[in-house]
């Protein structure tokens, strides 16, 4: 090849490249959201001539830009390839996958976090069960990084000292270990909560400790769609979907749901949530901020409150056969100071449930 | 606008190669400057009134100096008067806040700091205006009749918001007669895409891991050597990749810009390095300040006051900080040094005299890169285990086997190998057969991966922007 004819082909490849993706991106009429990150996806902003003096028009069209630009998953995608293959770089985005799972990095362990989380259980506690007879319980759901981080050569925090910061200062709560009955296939590969089809006998043991008998009888159900989870999105590598799977049973046909945000019964599943942009919505609505489920085909007057994050919502409905009342609250999104006004405490069972990254970064506990 | 964003390559580099390449050699000025108002708007709206007050007086002045060259007096009149406004608004917007603190801290007093927003490239747009209304001075360079030809060139969007410093001598001709061929546009483009990829594939990378250390509570020696590595790479990559971009825009529009990095990391001492690390600046100051003050012609004692003037203005340039005006007189001091003491000596050396500018550069960008001289003190006290820290912990040691390919290929890609190993390449037949099928495709490789990094959206902002 001569000097010249490499000049062309420089020159029209390149031009190609930048000519072909920039008219593409122009006239490609603009996606309204995007499945593999779960968002909404920019729109071309108005052109406002205050707009533009401030600058908010340009930083608005560079998010559209990026947004809307031809291909994104693929490019995206490219990107890890290169990070994860060619660098050889550990994870993407803070996501890494081994052993089939993706797992988001928690690292190191935040004694502030964990310090904030006990004082606002401690809180709770002393304003509202401490004169109210309520049994107090707490327990901890790992992250798959249990499993993963250290084995694989990825930082790992110390998980014994982590539980041992968090149980030092909630000594008014009884200790429920959950880490010996889990392992990484109770998990989604692609998302970072557990597998509701796979804990029956989680929910069997935590009532166990509170004092309840479950049997737990089930059928499982499959939701008929493929489920990208959250770290798919942020992996942006080429994973299988996981299969989402819920149970259903006669007790939990009986149950009640009623929502409080919206003043209205609900359903254990919320079908129309699972066919969304976020499946594990299907799980009680997702993020509610206070809910509960009542069971009246139990005999017995029992009633569960649990201070929960997103895992509870999988969870909570298996504890459903054991009590007469399950209420969940979430205080990332009520005050803890409002508690007192929601709920009755007396002779309640009361059990902390949190995941060790929303107590590892507990700033939104409010 | 950022270079490597995608409305640039996607959005503007397209409309601005189509309408410079269609109109007649005659307008093609008018597109750029028109094109190089949109770019710096686009980031700056307000701002622009700045620039082209300072254009507008630069135009002026420097017709006025020319015109009244017989009239020394009236001459330095003009010139002075271009001086204070440049120097003027380029101290307002820069420094002011900076003298008031100071003043503020001797005095006791505590006037109100002013918060002046800094303009996009002002340092740059300001040191090639009063580089032109000089050399008009001087009679090195005929004053530009044409407004739109200086505006042009002084607002010219390759390299208007993070150099190269271009003097007007240097492209006064071309802007009035250039061509525009195939072998410089492929070059120009080969030359921008390597730019881009410096930038996003390299210095975005290491800048993931500057943050990520600045971030984190959880250190060790290790972890401070990893952040200190980074912060070099970055700013080699990140400064050389723009100014790749900027010579290869400007090659592209049939300008040729002077090199403005050459491969510093390989100085056998500081002086060198300096040759080699953001040539247009040094060369600047040696002309209009360095010599001007009677350069190294005078005696020892205003020698060492011209070097201290010089690398204090140069840290001045970079930020009005202290930490800034301390990395200058760093600088100073080892020149100094090299110059009186121990230069030649260490010229002797095979090894020693690279560790120990690899060494002073290291500790220098981490003065650099510090938010304040305390912070840049704690850094490289942590260097050196002052810092208390142990000497390696499971989150350094995680970095490093996660950032070592990057690490190597940021190392090599710093000297001349990559080079070497192309040309060498290249000098046989089959190579260069092998070299002209591979070239465009890398190419375009690059600019697809870069294409994927700046899609995720992963940090980019250019650091000497805010020069």
């Amino acid at each position: 090849m001569n000097k010249r004819i490499k000049n062309i082909v420089t020159v029209v490849l390149l031009a190609a490249f930048l000519f072909g993706f920039g008219a593409w991106a122009a006239l490609k009429p603009a996606d309204s959201l995007s499945l593999s990150e779960r968002r909404k996806l920019k729109q071309l902003p108005a052109v406002r001539m205050d707009a533009v003096l401030s600058g908010k028009f340009m930083s608005d069209f560079e998010g559209y830009a990026l947004d809307q630009f031809p291909l994104r998953d693929e490019w995206r995608t490219l990107k890890a390839l290169n990070r994860l293959y060619v660098y050889r770089q550990k994870d993407n985005n803070g996501v890494y996958i081994r052993d089939g799972y993706a797992a988001k990095l928690e690292y190191p362990m935040n004694e502030g976090s964990i310090d904030h989380a006990a004082e606002r259980f401690r809180y709770l506690y002393e304003n509202f069960m401490a004169d109210a007879d309520a049994r107090v319980y707490l327990s901890v759901i790992p992250d798959k990084n249990y499993f993963l981080a250290e084995a694989n050569g990825y930082p790992a925090i110390d998980y014994e000292a982590f539980v041992e910061a968090l149980r030092e200062q909630t000594d008014f709560a009884q200790y429920i270990d959950l880490f010996g009955q889990l392992t990484p296939d109770d998990y989604y590969r692609t998302d970072s909560h557990w597998r509701q089809e796979r804990l029956p006998a989680v929910a069997a043991y935590l009532a166990h400790e509170m004092g309840v008998t479950l049997t737990g009888e089930y059928t499982e159900q499959v939701l008929g769609r493929p489920y990208y989870g959250v770290y798919y999105g942020y992996a942006a590598l080429p994973m299988q979907p996981d299969e989402l799977r819920y149970l259903t049973s006669e007790t939990l046909a009986g149950c009640t749901v009623y929502n409080y945000e919206t003043g209205k019964p609900g359903a254990v599943y919320d079908m129309e949530k699972g066919a969304g942009n976020d499946p594990y919505e299907l799980f009680l609505s997702g993020s509610i901020s206070l809910l509960s489920i009542e069971n009246p085909n139990v005999e017995t007057d029992r009633e569960l409150i649990v201070f929960r994050d997103s895992f509870g919502s999988s969870l909570a409905p298996l504890l459903a056969e054991g009590y007469a009342k399950i209420t969940l609250a979430d205080i990332r999104y009520l005050p803890s100071s409002q508690m007192g006004k929601l709920l009755d405490f007396t002779d309640a069972d009361v059990l902390f449930l949190y995941s060790v990254p929303v107590l590892n970064n507990s700033d939104t506990l409010k | 606008m950022l270079f490597s964003s995608i409305p640039f390559l996607f959005y503007f580099l397209p409309c601005v190669f189509v309408l410079y390449f269609l109109v007649p050699m005659r307008w093609k000025n008018t597109v750029l400057l028109l094109a190089s108002l949109f770019f710096y708007a686009w980031g700056e709206p307000k701002f622009i009134v700045f620039m082209l007050a300072s254009i507008v007086q630069g135009y002026v002045l420097a017709r006025l100096v020319e015109k009244h060259r017989a009239d020394r007096g009236r001459a330095k009149l003009f010139l002075t008067l271009s001086l204070v406004f440049s120097l003027g608004l380029l101290g307002y917007c820069k420094y002011t806040d900076f003298f008031l603190s100071g003043f503020n801290a001797l005095t006791g007093l505590s006037i109100p700091l002013l918060h002046v927003a800094l303009p996009i490239g002002i340092s740059f747009y300001t040191f090639q205006i009063l580089s032109y209304v000089v050399d008009v001075y001087r009679g090195d360079v005929k004053a530009q009749r044409s407004f739109i030809d200086l505006a042009a060139y002084v607002a010219m969007f390759p390299q208007l918001i993070a150099g190269p410093i271009v003097r007007y001598s240097d492209i006064a001709s071309q802007l009035e007669h250039r061509t525009h061929t195939l072998a410089d546009i492929a070059a120009g483009a080969r030359r921008f895409v390597l730019g881009l990829g410096k930038k996003v594939l390299l210095a975005n990378v290491f800048y993931e891991l500057i943050t990520t250390f600045k971030a984190s509570g959880d250190r060790s020696v290790l972890f401070y050597w990893l952040y200190a590595a980074a912060c070099v790479l970055n700013i080699y990559f990140d400064f050389s990749g723009y100014s790749d971009m900027a010579i290869g825009l400007g090659r592209i529009f049939g300008f040729r810009y002077l090199e403005n990095f050459d491969y510093p990391y390989i100085s056998a001492s500081i002086t060198e390095f300096w040759r080699r690390w953001h040539m247009s600046l040094g060369s600047w100051f040696r002309d209009y300040v360095y010599i001007p003050l009677g350069g190294n012609r005078v005696s020892k004692t205003k020698w060492l006051r011209n070097i201290f003037v010089v690398w204090l203005l140069t840290g001045l340039w970079h930020g009005a900080a202290w930490n800034f005006v301390l990395w200058g007189l760093f600088f100073a001091v080892f020149l100094t040094a090299e110059k009186l003491w121990y230069g030649r000596a260490l010229a002797k050396t095979r090894v020693f005299k690279h560790i120990y500018v690899l060494l002073l550069v290291v500790v220098s960008f981490v003065l650099f890169d510090a938010n304040s001289v305390g912070e840049a003190a704690a850094t490289i006290g942590g260097l050196f285990g002052a810092a208390g820290v142990s000497s390696v912990n499971p989150i350094s040691l995680y970095y490093l086997r996660s950032f070592a390919v990057v690490f190597l290929i940021g190392i090599v890609g710093a000297t001349p190998l990559p080079k070497r190993a192309v040309e060498r390449l290249g000098s046989t037949k089959a190579g260069a057969a092998v070299l002209d099928i591979l070239e465009p495709l890398v190419l375009v490789s690059m600019l697809a991966v870069s294409t994927g990094y700046l899609v995720d959206g992963s940090f980019n902002p250019f650091l000497y922007f805010r020069f």
